[in-house]
Order: structure tokens, then C-alpha cells, then sequence
């Protein structure tokens, strides 16, 4: 009885804190139109008690949601993406623009390539070139990125560097030239946090010229990956002047495959089907994995692996891809999910933490033709293992250049500095989610500034003006620097060549494939090899679109023979 | 960078020169300095030695973690558990005694799960893999020939914690607190 007195007290008394947890969150605007310009405090867990002092706090710059001067029952609603099969001479006809969606039940004004989520999914042949003749029907300046692919310097999409935004109701005629197989994304490379954010990403597929370039499956499927950050009302609105979330980027709390958050496909028994996965989040890494089915890695970038390999799950952070192919062997429900140990601060504890991000249906219907003996197959692929053995001479060799990554804060509310000072006596290898959501929206591009410091010249983000020659190839160390005042992972974003993963933290890469993005985990050391083949003025930087917008990108220069 | 990390790497070293000197002049044995590894400093667990077994109560060690080899660089499991690979080395420490030998093992905060690592080479070292989240690193002295023990049963030598662990509930131990405190962090 004394026990069950005991229990009530606890429950009541635990009833009490929450309640004044709850309360603690009124004051940020939860009860504004969704359309409205007011700051809304981004969903988190209501019972977690909020640093004091932060109570009021908003992010010291202008709020933006999409469509303000528009009404929103005149814009089109957008639809699903389409194949467009183009080959070499064609001529893309390609509009950025305000449209409306449906998502979780809620109407939102998002911005869409020809009016689809994600944008039209281009598919070329190797070596083929394209005209895109872009226009922009946004409300804010943009450009278009051809990210990974190894295209003319001038058609890089990098406002400033390589062309002037491409400013509203104008237009920019974009000559793109598709040198390697592979599977690549095109996305605005102006306010990223925003624009991509509000869903202007789309995929390009170019196929091989080599016939058994891959094993053969019996159908092939996209899973553009991304998450919205979404409340009660919609969308929570961006940072006008600059990102908010500049801390660790804009996680969302819908998970989005293909544009929704319920995508689903059927699939036979025994069907071995090739993913093509792309993660267009601004912040959030992955862990894909397929239900029971068996996984075989294949592909990343720019190639193929050297030998394909079975895998548990497959951790892509944003901007990369990976080519998986997948057999769903019983009949039943496969969940595609995203599988993390997600953190608690407050509590101090890692938990198990699963997003479904897709399902796959499998009928009794055997497919046909059998797949499996050729599933099971492990390949390795003569032609990528010589081409990469061409650049083995340079793998030990001491590296040309160093950077270290690392982050400058200025202006910062005193109760977030003291938090951060005393969580970083831990801080994980990779950010899986945001553990703490009222500091990271808090923190902006106005406070915060990350860093690629180079210690040879001192040197810092677009102070850094590399050149090389064409031809050149050149070995750089990153380093993570774990003891920087809020580390993290960085996904590594090398613009307009390929580079090889060498090794991370001392031990060799057995594996490789060619590369445009790759992750850095805190406290790591990476060496990668850039074959700098492609001559232009180009840039590197983190593909974590806050971070970006925050100041981590260096330029470099490829001066032609 | 390469100079950091060549001091990293020759810090120790030095130090360790240093202090020999010191204690060569003061008539004492010097502890040698682990070997220096790539794997990152920061997640590099220090050993401490306890004070139970007298021949080990001047034993310096570290239990590196490396991320297990992966196509991907983070190597992760399927629900999210990073995967590494353990480096353990110790120095400094004494002969086992006879039919006695010095075995790693890893456990879990809660100690609700050990899993044996391997007995300590001849070179004071052992490797194997974990994969949970927060865990302790612990060198025993066992009976010599138990392989298949599943957990510790001799004194504790020395022992670490992984730099998770360093990751402190806010929450207290309030008076409504109704777990153990190692199930969520300490």
C-alpha cells in the first residue's frame, strides 16, 4: 500500500514538472496563423525544461516562409517528379517557382522545379552534353548546381564565382556536360538552407556506355532523401538575413522519400531492385536500411566501388548518393527506415531511435526471371580497381595541404555558451539528430562562423585561394577538430573533380570509390586525393547547408595546360 | 597539421624522456609511454589501475577506438551503434603471476553485459571490436586457461571509461529519479 502511495506521488509529482516544462515553452508564439511572419519555436520535446534565461529568446534575425506576397489559392499544386529522357544535344526547359503541397495534412508553400517534387528526374547517357535554360520564377535570386559532376567551370552554378545570380523572372541558359556514369543532384546553390530546403533538388542519372557496368536487376528505384521541419501550424519559418540553426543545421522531424512522407512501392517475390539513394537534407546523415532484405553496395558518386559488398545499413550523409541493390526475398512488408542512436542531453543518455522513411509492399507473385544466384554475387570491378591503381604512387606520400575544421561564435546567448561548454565533455563522432533544438535554432549565421582554417598560411574559409594545374594530383589532410567550441560532423563538398577516400584516422581505405562529398566525423583525420582534372575556378566546402551559409567553403583554381 | 600531429604523436615522447631523466636520477623504474596510434585522441580511453593487484598499481595504459573498416568511413550497425575496433595497450605492468594471466574485457555501464576482449599479449597489448554506446574498458587478472568465461571473476587491474560516458544527465538524481543512473549516463 506504502508502495502505491508512493507510485502516485511520483506520477503526480511528475505530472507537475512536465506541466511547468510546458509552461516554460508558452511564450513562443505556438497560437499565430501559419501563415503568419511571427517566429514560432520549432517542435522539440515539451517536457524537457529549457535553459533559463532562453524562455523568450527568438533568433536575432528576420523570419521568412515562402509566398508571402503570393496567394497561396493561385499557386499550382505540385506533382510527383517525371522521367525525362534526354539525349546529347536536347534542350531542358527548366523553372524554379512557388507551389503548393500537402504534406502530413497540412498546406504549404514550398518552391518546385517545373512544378514537381522532387525536381523532373533527368536521365542521359555518358558522355552526352545538354542545354538547361533555366528561369527563375522565384521571389529571391538563385542559381543551379550540377552537383558531382565534372561539367564546364562556367555552368557550376556558384554565384559570384562562376556566373551572377540568376535574379527573379530571369533566365540562365546552363550548357551541362555529363563525363562519368553515375548518379548525380542539381539543387540552387544561393541560401541553400532555404531554397533546397523548401524542395529544389532533383536527380540525374547517366548511364553507362559499358553494358554489364552493373549486375542486372529487375528494376531500378530513386529515394531522394530529406526531412521539413514542420509543426502544428506548417513550416517554422527560415532565417531571412541569415540561416537559423547555424550551430548543426535545420534537422526536420517529417521524413520525406521522393518528396512525401509515406512513399511507398510493391514489389514481387525474390525482386532484386537497384536504389539509387540520394540524401538532400540540409543537415541530417542517415542510416538507411532495408527491413530484412539483403543490401549490396555497388556504387557512390562518381563510380562504382572495387568490389561490391553486403551491408548491414547505409549511413549517406547529406549530398552524398550510393547505389545499393536490394533483393526482398519473402513476401510481406519491408519498412525502409532510418535506424540512429539519437542522444538526449538533458538526460545524459543515448536512445534507440527508427524514422520509416518508406515501405516496400512484396506480393506472393514469384519475379521473374530468378535474380538470386546473380544477387549473391560479389563483383569486383576490373576497370575501376585499374583506374584508381593509377593514382596509388600518391597515397603515402606526405599531404600538399591541411585544413582544420572548426567554429567561431560571437554574440551568443550566455545560457547557450555555458550549456555548450559543459555538454561538449562528449561530443559524438556524428550528430544522427538534433539533441538540442532550442540552442541550434537560436544560433545564426549572424553568431555563428565555421571554419576550414588552413595552419600552413593561416588562412580561412574563402581566403583560401588554391591553384593547382591540370593534371595535378593533390593529397589534402582534414582534420576535425574535436576541441573547437561546438564540434560536428562535416560532409566534405569538393565542386567539379573526383577524389579518392584515403584513410581515416591512420587506417587505409581497402575499398575505394570515386568521391564529390564525404564525411568527416568529429575528432577524425581524413586524407582524400583530389585528381584535379577539370580546370576552372571552383569551390570546396560543407555540405551542411547552415554551415555553408556560415562561412565554411575555400576556393581553388585549376589552371589549364 | 601534419606538425600537430607529429607533436601529438611526440609529445608523450618527449615527456616520457624527460621524466625518465627524472627518475633515473631519483633511483626508479620509469613507466613507459603506450605507443602512439592514429586513431583520434579524443575518443582515446586512459586505463587506470586500481589498487588491488600490487604489481600493476604503476600500470599506464589506453584503449583506443578506430572505426572498424567500412566502405562508408563511419562504420555503423544496422540500428546505429558506431562499430569500432579496440586497441588496448598497457605498459608497466608486471608478469602475470604463474597460471595467472591479465585478460580485457568490455562491459556496459550497468555492468548488466560483459564481453570478454582477450588476453593481454606478450607485448602488453590486445585488440577486438565493441559497439555499444557507452561502455567500460577493464583488465583483470584471471586463472590462466579460462577462455570461456563470461565475465570477470579475478581482481580488477585497471580500468577506463569511454569518452561517451562522459555524457552527464541534467537531470540529477532528483528525488523522482526512478532508474539507476547507469542505465542513462551517471
Amino acid at each position: 500500500m506504502g508502495g502505491l502511495h508512493y507510485r502516485a506521488l511520483l506520477t503526480a509529482a511528475w505530472g507537475l514538472l512536465s506541466l511547468a516544462a510546458h509552461a516554460q515553452h508558452e511564450h513562443h508564439m505556438h497560437h499565430v496563423p501559419a501563415d503568419s511572419l511571427a517566429w514560432r519555436m520549432p517542435p522539440m520535446d515539451m517536457s524537457m525544461p529549457m535553459l533559463p534565461g532562453l524562455e523568450r529568446a527568438l533568433p536575432p534575425v528576420q523570419p521568412f516562409l515562402a509566398g508571402q506576397m503570393a496567394n497561396p489559392g493561385d499557386l499550382p499544386t505540385a506533382r510527383p517528379a517525371r522521367l525525362l529522357a534526354l539525349a546529347d544535344g536536347d534542350t531542358l526547359h527548366l523553372e524554379a517557382s512557388l507551389a503548393r503541397r500537402h504534406i502530413g495534412g497540412k498546406a504549404l508553400v514550398t518552391y518546385a522545379y517545373n512544378g514537381q517534387y522532387p525536381g523532373p528526374l533527368i536521365r542521359v547517357d555518358e558522355g552526352s552534353t545538354i542545354i538547361v535554360r533555366f528561369t527563375n520564377a522565384l521571389e529571391m535570386p538563385t542559381t543551379v548546381h550540377w552537383h558531382g559532376l565534372r561539367l564546364d567551370n562556367r555552368f557550376d552554378g556558384i554565384a559570384g564565382i562562376t556566373q551572377d545570380p540568376v535574379e527573379v523572372d530571369d533566365t540562365f541558359d546552363y550548357q551541362v556536360f555529363f563525363p562519368d556514369a553515375g548518379l548525380y543532384w542539381y539543387h540552387p546553390h544561393m541560401r541553400e538552407d532555404i531554397q533546397q530546403d523548401l524542395g529544389l533538388y532533383g536527380n540525374m542519372l547517366v548511364d553507362p556506355v559499358q553494358d554489364d557496368y552493373f549486375s542486372p536487376v529487375h528494376r531500378e528505384e530513386f529515394l531522394l532523401l530529406d526531412d521539413l521541419l514542420l509543426d502544428s501550424h506548417g513550416l517554422i519559418p527560415w532565417g531571412l538575413e541569415a540561416p537559423t540553426h547555424a550551430l548543426m543545421g535545420r534537422f526536420g522531424n517529417v521524413m520525406l522519400a521522393n518528396g512525401v512522407p509515406d512513399y511507398r512501392l510493391v514489389a514481387r517475390r525474390g525482386e532484386v531492385i537497384r536504389f539509387h539513394l540520394t540524401n538532400a537534407a540540409n543537415a541530417r546523415t542517415f542510416n538507411v536500411s532495408f527491413g530484412e532484405a539483403s543490401v549490396k553496395l555497388v556504387a557512390s558518386d562518381l563510380s562504382r566501388f572495387e568490389r561490391e559488398a553486403f551491408v548491414e545499413s547505409v549511413p549517406i550523409a547529406p549530398a552524398e548518393r550510393y547505389v545499393v541493390e536490394v533483393m526482398f526475398d519473402e513476401a510481406g512488408e519491408y519498412a525502409i527506415t532510418n535506424s540512429i542512436q539519437a542522444i538526449n542531453h538533458f538526460r545524459g543518455e543515448f536512445y534507440p531511435h527508427t524514422d520509416t522513411l518508406a515501405l516496400v509492399t512484396v506480393t506472393e507473385e514469384p519475379a521473374q526471371p530468378d535474380r538470386a544466384e546473380q544477387f549473391a554475387l560479389v563483383r569486383s570491378n576490373s576497370e575501376v580497381i585499374a583506374d584508381i591503381a593509377g593514382y596509388r604512387e600518391h597515397f603515402d606520400r606526405p599531404p600538399d595541404k591541411e585544413l582544420v575544421f572548426s567554429v567561431r561564435v560571437q554574440n551568443l546567448p550566455v545560457p547557450i555558451m555555458m550549456a555548450m561548454e559543459i555538454d561538449t565533455l562528449y561530443v559524438p563522432p556524428m550528430e544522427w539528430n538534433d539533441a538540442m533544438p532550442m540552442m541550434n535554432w537560436l544560433s545564426t549565421g549572424a553568431q555563428v562562423e565555421w571554419l576550414l582554417f588552413e595552419p600552413s598560411s593561416g588562412e580561412e574559409n574563402m581566403d583560401i585561394q588554391w591553384r593547382f594545374r591540370q593534371g595535378e594530383v593533390i593529397k589534402v589532410r582534414l582534420f576535425n577538430d574535436p576541441k573547437s567550441f561546438h564540434p560536428m560532423n562535416h560532409p566534405f563538398h569538393v565542386h567539379g573533380q573526383r577524389f579518392l577516400v584515403l584513410s581515416l584516422d591512420g587506417v587505409a581505405n581497402t575499398n575505394m570509390v570515386w568521391k564529390d562529398t564525404a564525411i568527416v566525423p568529429v575528432g577524425s583525420t581524413m586524407d582524400i586525393l583530389i585528381d584535379m582534372d577539370n580546370p576552372g575556378d571552383w569551390m570546396a566546402h560543407c555540405h551542411i547547408a547552415e554551415h555553408l551559409h556560415s562561412g565554411m567553403m575555400l576556393g581553388f583554381s585549376v589552371l589549364e595546360d | 597539421m601534419g606538425q600537430q600531429l607529429a607533436f601529438i604523436c611526440r609529445g608523450p615522447a618527449i615527456l616520457a624522456v624527460l621524466f625518465a631523466g627524472l627518475l633515473c636520477l631519483a633511483g626508479l623504474k620509469m613507466p613507459a609511454a603506450p605507443e602512439c596510434t592514429a586513431s583520434p585522441e579524443y575518443y582515446r580511453i586512459d586505463l587506470v589501475p586500481t589498487r588491488r593487484v600490487p604489481a600493476a598499481r604503476s600500470a599506464v595504459g589506453t584503449a583506443d577506438v578506430n572505426f572498424a573498416s567500412s566502405p562508408f568511413g563511419v562504420a555503423v550497425s544496422a540500428d546505429g551503434h558506431y562499430v569500432y575496433d579496440l586497441t588496448v595497450l598497457v605498459s608497466n605492468l608486471r608478469a602475470a603471476p604463474a597460471g595467472k594471466a591479465y585478460v580485457v574485457w568490455i562491459t556496459t555501464p550497468s555492468l548488466d553485459q560483459v564481453r570478454r576482449i582477450g588476453t593481454l599479449l606478450p607485448d602488453e597489448s590486445v585488440t577486438g571490436r565493441v559497439d555499444w554506446n557507452k561502455f567500460l574498458v577493464v583488465v583483470s587478472l584471471e586463472e590462466a586457461g579460462r577462455d570461456e568465461a563470461q565475465r570477470w571473476k579475478g581482481p580488477i587491474v585497471m580500468r577506463g571509461l569511454s569518452r561517451s560516458g562522459l555524457m552527464h544527465t541534467s537531470a540529477g538524481h532528483g528525488p523522482f529519479q526512478q532508474e539507476p543512473c547507469a542505465t542513462y549516463g551517471y
